[in-house]
């Protein structure tokens, strides 16, 4: 291989150079975390005096952040899990089967990624008030696993369609039912498109703070992001405890990417010595 | 679908219903009246809750209701504090809901009045007693199209020039009396290499904050407000368009491209100390304080430009947001036991020390040297912040169409009668005179 | 020379399964679906047919709410404005946000070990939460305290030190940019896992064939990158056209300076939630009515002109 050829150094500059305009807020936002407020007031690009944790203090005992941290895991995890369970069954069939209902069906899914976020806030403020889902976790995970679909389904479906029918009638030939065929057979081979889809699911929904913060009433309910909107005030800004806060909502993400993304390449590698 | 329908128009009857049936005039509301905070006779325990969007507050308010809950045993006030972007929404789907708050703080004038046709507010005519409250204040918390009364007004803001007192020493300046000292002084703290305003133009709605500021006095504050709510002026008028000119002119004493300062970036100019003034609400106290502790604050009001209408400097004020009964509420009656309360002096003192800003309630004592002075300024020349005060019952506002007309002319695109004629075209399609 | 791919030639549908398999895998999601995304969307949509007072509603008044919003100020202005930029945005998004994402995707595929470690770095920024890119990038672009112009000022180009986010021409501009900052993670992954789904032996045969780099590309891996690239435009254009947390946390819900970052989210936003007029629910609904039906339509036209291209390919 010509890893190490010099034509390779523009190429690699250029990446670091990109590298630090993609990182450089985030920088920003973890040094920030280390000082007051009143040091980003004088100073709001200082590098920090000292590494001082009074502000993750604050955020994880006087905040209840644990409360949150908790929450948040239990509903993205549950929903991710949920929704692209879901997304993945019914990927299968639009992919697989030519009947003009499925095809309907699978536009009708796709429609809902047209739906903006804060449109149907009342209809579902309503909804969970009559089934008593407000401030209730599960319904956050509902609707949370609902909205995954649109996405899942059109990535999941896409990538369906590009595995190779071989497989599955051989399967077919040996005697296996589509539920068999479907778990032991496609599932591994789509492995880089559901950690793409959990990725790109979980993050939104983890951050999210529009929904949690209608639907979820109750203190004891709140999910991080909610929890971080609390240091906002109308005209004065906690900006210490909010960036320490924003750091320990960010780290989980950030072990989710990079754990996913070693899924993504040993799925590709999979794939290809099929 | 017609599911769907039909229980949305359940829901609307619902509303419908439930506003027939909340407490009129007829109600034994005696009562209610008298006990305020007197010592009252224990109580079944009660749990009352409270929405606000000030999270900034929460501490300070449950200190002052500690108060409350002493001489009223049994009644506890459950104080919870919404991010303030969302706060609307969540309110009025809060109170539609069944697990609404039993109070909340409502937004003053235009912003309220949704939530007064949606039937979702008690009237409190009769049932409260206003005495104590500043009455030009209950406009905040009266329903346009009934003329009844939903809240009880819980704070003011004022308009003022805020400065670094230690700038001004270093340079030797002083407060100005005359519009001639005002631009000496601009020019001096300019030399001094100072930046002599800081003003976040980026941020739309600080600018016709600044242009209360730098120009009620040119177009004549109360006088022309009367005019222009009578329909014998608008905003077209010479005066209101000379008054948006100054504006313009003031620009000279602020950073080059203050059209890129942020709001947030403008208050860092003055609490780090590059610019010596700041044109502001007295709601930057509190933010001023804990950022920059170290420093000397002073304000004044900007003195009177030539031809200006009034003869005296003004300061632009309004109310900030009312406290207001849920009619859903199932302890109404504690709830206005509270809401008298919150219509006392005692609260009103207990505000202005803990919360420190000012209250609604007329005849306090402000220990603070600077709201001290932020009062008395306020009192020698009071004018409403018309933009906001009058302009908010329609869409689209007021404050918003001159505060993107002022962008427009800071960038060059639009002449000072320019915004003018966009503010007063755009308030025309729902603002009737003489109302 | 015309490859046949070994993945190209088969149909790829059963047309067989039966109809019973098809609905009990799909029933889970249209549950799911049903309950909180249809009926939600259409009971909100209704909306826009009635007349309001705050969360009270009124009469049926048909088509009213969008004569309003077509004819009356602030929309009738605001609307087209709105609408322009959302427009300007895909563009943008089109133009910088996929084709540096699908070259990054092309650039990483060989680059041996540090792949993951530039794939991490540039994908970072989509974990940021949408409550402080506004606020981190007001402050890396401010004109006073930000790192972007004191930069450029020191390498002497001090004239690109504009006020981004204050003028209009170069407002709308940053936001396509902070965008693409945020979202790049997304076509360069995309674009990733297909590259990775051509069989090396393809390539190399080639590659020992004589072909040059950019034929390669051109005549092997873009066409098989075409459903790729259908599926990341499509997401580009909705997105796009529903942008709403970067344009809001930069510009403020009145899209500053002077409307110049006005989207249509941000338009619905501040008529939903920060109008002084007391029917806002109805006019608001009808601005997403609208929005959505546009979407709706030009999403199917994309798609199905996208299925014609694929299918013309592969049938060759």
């Amino acid at each position: 291989m010509r890893k190490f050829s010099i034509l390779n150094a523009p190429k690699h500059v250029l990446l670091w150079i990109y590298a630090i305009v993609s990182l450089s807020p985030l920088v920003i936002m973890v040094m920030n975390s280390f000082r007051t407020t009143q040091q980003m007031a004088t100073d709001p690009l200082g590098l920090p005096e000292s590494f001082n944790l009074v502000s993750y203090q604050k955020a994880w005992i006087t905040a209840s952040f644990e409360t949150y941290f908790l929450n948040s895991m239990f509903v993205t995890i549950t929903s991710v899990f949920i929704g692209t369970a879901v997304s993945l069954m019914a990927a299968y069939v639009f992919a697989r089967s030519k009947r003009r209902v499925f095809a309907i069906l699978e536009g009708l899914f796709l429609s809902g990624l047209l739906l903006p976020v804060f449109l149907a806030i009342l209809p579902i403020f309503y909804l969970f008030d009559a089934l008593g889902l407000i401030s209730n976790l599960w319904g956050l995970i509902m609707v949370y696993s609902a909205l995954s679909i649109p996405f899942s389904s059109f990535i999941l479906a896409a990538f369906f369609r590009q595995l190779p029918i071989d497989l599955e009638e051989a399967a077919r030939i040996d005697g296996a039912g589509y539920f068999r065929t479907f778990f032991s057979i496609l599932l591994p081979l789509v492995r880089p498109a559901i950690a793409t889809v959990v990725v790109f699911r979980f993050v939104p929904i983890w951050n999210d703070f529009f929904y949690p913060l209608m639907l979820m009433r109750d203190r004891s309910a709140y999910t991080l992001p909610v929890g971080l909107t609390r240091f906002f005030g109308e005209y004065q800004t906690d900006w210490a405890t909010l960036f320490a806060g924003l750091t320990i909502t960010t780290i989980p993400l950030v072990i989710l990417f990079l754990v996913a993304s070693k899924q993504l390449v040993s799925g590709l590698t999979a794939g290809m010595s099929k | 679908m017609r599911k769907a329908l039909s229980a949305l128009g359940l829901i609307g009857v619902a509303a419908l219903v439930l506003t027939g049936c909340a407490p009129a005039a007829d109600e034994p509301a005696e009562e209610a009246t008298t006990s305020a905070s007197a010592t009252a006779e224990p109580v079944d325990p009660v749990t009352l809750t409270m929405w606000s969007w000030r999270t900034e507050d929460v501490e300070k308010y449950n200190t002052i209701f500690d108060v409350y809950e002493a001489a009223n045993p049994g009644v506890t006030v459950e104080f919870e504090a919404f991010l303030n972007t969302e706060y609307n929404q969540l309110l009025a789907t809060g109170l539609e809901g069944s697990d609404g708050p039993d109070l909340a703080m409502v937004r003053a004038y235009g912003g309220v009045q949704a939530l007064i046709e949606a039937g979702q507010l008690l009237p409190i005519d009769g049932l409260v007693d206003t005495g104590s409250v500043e009455q030009s204040l209950l406009a905040a918390a009266t329903g346009r199209t009934d003329g009844n009364l939903y809240g009880v007004p819980f704070a003011t803001q004022t308009l003022q020039m805020f400065y670094n007192k230690g700038i001004f020493d270093e340079l030797g300046v002083t407060e100005p009396t005359t519009w001639d000292e005002f631009i000496a002084l601009n020019e001096a703290i300019a030399a001094g290499g100072y930046t002599p305003m800081a003003l976040g133009a980026k941020d739309s709605w600080m600018l016709p904050i600044f242009h209360e500021i730098v120009g009620a006095a040119r177009y004549g504050g109360p006088e022309f407000r009367d005019e222009l709510l009578a329909g014998t002026s608008d905003f077209t008028d010479a005066d209101y368009v000379a008054s948006i000119q100054i504006v313009d002119d003031m620009t000279e004493y602020m950073v080059d491209d203050v059209i890129g300062v942020a709001y947030a970036d403008s208050q860092i100019q003055f609490t780090a100390g590059t610019a010596a003034q700041f044109p502001g609400g007295s709601f930057e106290l509190g933010n001023f304080t804990t950022q920059a502790p170290d420093m000397e604050l002073g304000v004044y009001l900007v003195p009177t430009p030539p031809n200006a209408v009034s003869s005296k400097p003004l300061a632009a004020g309004w109310a900030d947001g009312s406290f207001a009964i849920n009619t859903k509420s199932e302890n109404q009656e504690a709830a206005l036991n509270l809401l008298n309360w919150l219509a006392s002096e005692e609260f009103g003192q207990l505000f202005v020390d803990e919360v420190k800003q000012f209250s609604a309630i007329k005849g306090l004592t402000y220990s603070d040297p600077v709201m001290k002075e932020m009062n008395e300024l306020f009192a020698s020349g009071p004018t409403a912040y018309i933009n906001l005060v009058d302009m908010r019952y329609g869409d689209p506002t007021g404050s918003t169409l001159i505060g993107e007309g002022i962008q427009s002319m800071f960038l060059g695109d639009m002449s000072a009668s320019g915004v003018a004629d966009k503010l007063q075209e755009g308030i025309s399609t729902w603002f009737t005179p003489g109302a | 020379m015309s490859m046949k791919m070994k993945t190209g030639n088969k149909p790829r549908q059963h047309g067989k399964m039966p109809i019973l398999i098809g609905t009990a895998f799909v029933i889970p999601a249209l549950a799911l679906f049903s309950v909180f995304i249809l009926y939600p969307l259409t009971t909100a949509l209704s909306y826009s047919f009635f007349s309001w007072k705050g969360t009270l509603r009124g009469e049926f008044i048909g088509l009213e709410n969008y004569v309003t919003v077509f004819t009356r100020a602030p929309f009738d202005e605001a609307l087209p404005n709105a609408f322009s930029h959302n427009l300007l945005l895909f563009a943008g998004a089109m133009v910088f946000q996929n084709s540096i994402g699908l070259a990054l995707a092309v650039v990483l595929h060989k680059i041996g070990r540090v792949k993951r470690l530039f794939q991490t770095m540039f994908t970072l920024p989509y974990l940021v939460s949408p409550l402080v890119v506004g606020y981190l990038w007001s402050l890396m672009l401010s004109p006073l305290f930000g790192p972007v112009n004191a930069t450029l000022k020191k390498i002497g180009l001090g004239e690109f030190a504009l006020p981004w986010l204050g003028d209009p021409t170069t407002a709308i501009w940053a936001i396509v940019f902070i965008t693409a900052w945020q979202w790049i993670g997304f076509p360069m992954l995309l674009y990733g896992a297909a590259l990775g789904g051509i069989p090396e032996e393809v390539t190399e045969a080639a590659e020992i064939d004589g072909a040059s780099g950019s034929k390669r590309f051109r005549l092997i891996t873009f066409p098989l990158l075409l459903p790729a690239l259908g599926t990341v435009s499509i997401l580009t254009f909705i997105g796009a056209m529903e942008s709403f947390p970067i344009p809001y946390a930069v510009g403020g819900s009145t899209g500053a300076p002077a409307g110049a970052t006005d989207v249509m989210a941000l338009l619905f936003y501040r008529t939903a939630f920060e109008s002084g007029d007391v029917g806002s629910i109805g006019t608001s609904s009808a601005l997403a009515m609208l929005l959505f039906l546009f979407i709706f339509g030009v999403a199917v036209v994309l798609r199905t002109s996208l299925a014609r291209a694929e299918r013309k390919l592969y049938d060759e």
